[in-house]
């Protein structure tokens, strides 16, 4: 049985604790999915993981409150303020930091996460409204060391320079790829991915990624 | 294997950290029970704090403690000495007095439980000041108090008497404007206090420097500091010194008792974690009848701050680049209310290359001369400014490569001649420039007993590839390959190395990683031919080392097996390598940018829809990450040519358009179609691995060569950054 974080025992939730536990969860026996990882973009994922967050025996504290979202196919309970956004109760109290801050107003992309399939930018959503969602973030996308496509082409192609708008930037273009409403030409990519700033200019690497990760997601599913 | 040794283009040996979001970033690190920080930032601009309530956000939940210039702990001064490692670029500590300097400077620090309780109690500090009227930017400033003179002035021949006899005259003003370097990652410090030591994970681009200043300012031994940086969110020249944020934090750790992590807000990246500052620049250039250039002058005012004495040395270029008998280079300063500038993507030379290689441009169709002929005909042989040859200097051949696959010999030279549809094509060319620099530097390499091969540095990769490049010198100089090879960087418990910038870290590291590595397969031979050793009683001079494996008349044995024959754990070799030897040369770096713009005049719309980029950096050690490094410079400079221009309010001197959405930055869809030709000439007289750094030349040169097209499409000749639609409407 894996080794959980327990909130009575260890008394609180501090992030290094959340971490290790995160840790215990990768390490642990994941089923390889039937079908390639990049086919499924949030759903399906419960099945291939561990249950989430122990039952939490104490009431939230006042002003808080209690939340379940799937993140990565984990149930996890979460308690919340209402003003608390879901990049912070990412990073700060699920230890989820591959999900990066990059203004904390919703201009630059580098939060981005999926929620229910959807791109969205973490650092405007209060994560109380996310109740019962599925979120997908960057560290959600591997798979028994196989990594997705549009990560790997990203590796492949030198997609990024200091890596920080990456996890953002990668979030988003598997929404692009998932996205039937957006055209597969260059300029139809450049324009949807425009809300993701990379402020080393690895555009053109970036485009290159995306363009050659839809023939590998083509061919895979 | 060859794929990884230098010169090739393996991909990243960090990559896989950098798309699983497992790279750790400064405020990715996680200590038990860390405190949140978040700043209150002054709203007047100049002018003093009469006083701070702050009972409505001490009451407020999980706030622990609010910091101000009343209460904040007694520091020092940091000598800021870049020689002796301990350099910052804002002297002044935070909340050192009362007075306010610029907008946004720190003025409180409040430290909650979590970070959304520190921004919301900070939001509920109020704070009355004492209003000054302030020098909001360069005119108001040289009108205050006029000008003070700034370093790297040059004088030879007489400028002033050459321009006077010239048969073709310019005389022109160009400006640049405040431009804010806007890394993805906000600055970010974690700091705590194990023990009675100070340990610091900062977003830096130079963990030397900032313990140094962090052992001045808290006054501890040297060894008591520790700076990590092992991944930073890019910096360009904004986290090569440690601001004030850090002192806060670490402050505010030591007096909570708790870690805390600070992350300075987007808002607060335009004010208080420098910025390339304003610039006026005038340049008088003449040619005689021929055509020649006889006098070039090139005179720069830029601002500075009231607590720094920070100098854009625009003509640091000017020196050099061209061949011309009577030069006279100055930079002076006017001091305004705005935080200590500090460097930005090639200082100096972004800013001084667009006015220099406008003005060229004015001045070659003033003398009726193609621009790229007539810089062809008068680029310096060698460097006049120092009477010393280029080490190595291929600018010729870059401007003629990339002229022929740009197809610039197609190019009507009439105005606005060029048509595609709707659209009208112009085409502009500039030289692009940077200095080449090595420092000292020590590096630390072992090979390992398990077959591994480990290299530590203190220097950073600010994701220009350094963690890959020093994988492949140790590929190169053993033979072991990427999947054995440990390299670990960002730490001040590594080996002194450089700060990541001035596009010095490749020549500076490498060579002392090289060196090292050559001690450590030394020592490993003198092991071996030791009693007890596998080669026992063989001359160490005959001994060979190759590809991983020791061998002597037919006998080969691997390292790890040596080793481990021996019972030990490693063979380690540590070296110190020294700068470059600039008595002999002039270490400098070529190029030449091309660029397509079109112009819409029904819509007025303008964008870059090409460019190619020849450059000459010496020997290029990764192809896929130097061409990356070129290639986003390119971008950057679209940027500065056409978008960023820091705002200030005239009356108030606050940034107005402190965030991405008003203060411009390109986007995917801004994205030209970009070629990047690498010249890769070794210049051996330089380093052994003949390689001059690459980070920064892209960007200089590029708004000029926007700059330029925009006039060969438009007849408009834009004087003053960003070139702006308004700017062409009269051409409409």
């Amino acid at each position: 049985m894996t080794e959980y974080f327990d909130p009575k025992t260890q008394g609180g939730a501090t992030s290094k604790s959340r971490r290790n536990f995160l840790k215990t969860v990768g390490a642990s026996g994941v089923a390889a999915a039937s079908t390639p990882l990049w086919a499924q973009t949030t759903q399906a994922r419960a099945a291939e993981t561990p249950e989430g967050d122990p039952v939490k025996a104490s009431a939230p504290a006042p002003g808080m409150s209690r939340i379940q979202l799937n993140v990565n196919g984990v149930e996890r309970t979460v308690d919340v303020a209402p003003q608390m956004v879901l990049l912070d109760v990412l990073r700060n109290e699920l230890g989820l930091t591959g999900t990066k801050k990059g203004c904390d107003q919703g201009q630059c992309g580098a939060c981005t996460v999926l929620v229910n399939g959807q791109a969205i930018n973490s650092c405007l959503s209060l994560a109380i409204s996310h109740q019962s969602d599925e979120i997908t973030t960057i560290e959600g996308l591997e798979r028994d060391g196989e990594l997705h496509p549009v990560q790997q082409a990203f590796w492949e192609h030198d997609a990024f320079q200091c890596g920080y708008c990456t996890s953002g930037q990668i979030m988003s273009a598997v929404a692009v790829l998932n996205d039937d409403r957006i055209g597969q030409s260059d300029a139809a990519v450049r324009e949807a991915m425009s809300g993701n700033i990379c402020r080393c200019g690895a555009y053109k690497n970036i485009l290159a990624a995306v363009q050659d990760a839809r023939k590998t997601m083509k061919g895979g599913v | 294997m060859s794929d990884q040794t230098l010169g090739a283009g393996p991909k990243r040996i960090d990559g896989r950290l950098k798309v699983t979001g497992q790279a750790p970033y400064a405020a990715d690190h996680a200590l038990d029970n860390t405190a949140y920080g978040y700043g209150v930032f002054s709203t007047i601009s100049r002018g003093r704090i009469v006083s701070l309530e702050l009972d409505a956000a001490r009451a407020m939940p999980g706030v622990i403690e609010i910091f101000h210039h009343g209460n904040f702990p007694a520091l020092h001064h940091t000598p800021s000495s870049m020689a002796k490692g301990n350099k910052v670029e804002e002297t002044r500590l935070p909340f050192e007095d009362e007075r306010i300097y610029y907008d946004g400077q720190f003025v409180a620090l409040v430290v909650a439980e979590r970070f959304d309780q520190a921004r919301a109690a900070a939001q509920a500090v109020k704070v009355r000041y004492e209003e000054e009227t302030p020098r909001a930017n360069l005119e108001q400033g040289v009108k205050a108090h006029g000008t003070k003179k700034g370093k790297g002035n040059h004088s030879r021949g007489d400028a002033d008497g050459a321009f006077e006899r010239g048969t073709h005259q310019i005389d022109v003003t160009y400006t640049t404007p405040v431009e804010t370097h806007n890394p993805m990652e906000m600055h970010s410090t974690l700091a705590h206090w194990p023990d009675g030591r100070l340990q610091v994970f900062e977003s830096s681009q130079g963990v030397v420097q900032q313990k140094g200043a962090m052992a001045k300012i808290f006054n501890l031994a040297p060894h008591k500091v520790e700076v990590i940086s092992t991944f930073i969110g890019s910096g360009f020249g904004s986290k090569l010194w440690m601001w004030p944020h850090a002192v806060a934090a670490a402050a505010a750790s030591r007096e909570i008792k708790r870690p805390v992590e600070l992350v300075v807000p987007r808002q607060q990246m335009f004010t208080t974690t420098g910025h390339r500052p304003e610039t006026e620049q005038t340049l008088k250039l003449a040619t005689d009848d021929q055509g020649r250039l006889i006098a070039l002058s090139h005179h720069s005012v830029s601002t500075t701050s009231y607590t720094d004495q920070y100098v854009e040395t625009c003509g640091s270029v000017t020196k050099s680049l061209y061949s011309c008998d009577n030069v006279s280079i100055t930079h002076r300063t006017t001091e305004v209310n705005r935080g200590t500038p500090t460097s930005m993507r090639a200082p100096g030379a972004a800013p001084g290359l667009f006015a220099l290689e406008s003005a060229i441009d004015e001045m070659a169709l003033e003398a009726g001369i193609d621009p790229l002929t007539f810089r062809l005909n008068q680029f310096a042989e060698r460097d006049e400014s120092q009477d010393l040859p280029f080490s190595s200097n291929h600018i010729k051949e870059a401007a003629e490569r990339a002229a022929e696959q740009f197809g610039w010999h197609q190019r009507n030279p009439k105005v606005g001649s060029m048509r595609d549809g709707r659209e009208i094509v112009g085409y502009g060319m500039a030289a692009c420039n940077w200095e080449a620099i090595k420092r000292p530097c020590d590096a630390h390499v072992a090979l390992r007993a398990d077959g591994t091969v480990y290299a530590s540095c203190a220097t950073q990769d600010i994701g220009t590839g350094t963690y890959t490049i020093v994988a492949q010198t140790l590929v190169e100089l053993t033979g072991v390959p990427f999947e054995r090879i440990e390299v670990e960087l960002g730490d001040t418990s590594y080996p002194k190395g450089p700060i990541s910038g001035g596009s010095w870290t490749t020549a500076t590291t490498l060579p002392a990683i090289a060196e090292a590595t050559r001690h450590a397969i030394d020592e490993l031979k003198t092991r071996a031919v030791r009693s007890g050793g596998p080669f026992e009683g063989v001359d160490v001079e005959a001994l060979t080392f190759d590809n991983g494996v020791l061998s002597f008349e037919g006998k080969r044995i691997p390292f790890a097996e040596a080793l481990s024959t021996m019972k030990l754990a490693n063979a380690e070799g540590e070296a110190h390598t020294e700068g470059a030897d600039t008595s002999k040369y002039s270490y400098r770096s070529f190029g030449t940018h091309f660029v397509e713009v079109r112009w819409d005049p029904l819509l007025a719309n303008l964008r870059v829809a090409r460019v190619v980029s020849a450059i000459d950096v010496g020997r290029v050690m990764n192809e896929k990450t130097a061409r990356n490094q070129v290639e986003g410079a390119v971008v950057m400079g679209i940027g500065m040519a056409m978008f960023e221009r820091t705002e200030y309010d005239p009356r108030t001197a606050r940034v107005v358009n402190n965030n991405y959405a008003e203060y411009l930055v390109p986007v995917h869809a801004d994205q030209p179609e970009v070629d990047v030709i690498l010249l890769d000439y070794p210049d051996t007289a330089f380093n052994e691995f003949g390689a001059r750094g690459i980070g920064e030349i892209g960007i200089t040169g590029l708004a000029a060569a926007v700059a330029n097209a925009v006039y060969h499409a438009t007849g408009v000749r834009v004087r003053e950054l960003p070139i702006t639609k308004e700017a062409l409407m009269g051409a409409v």
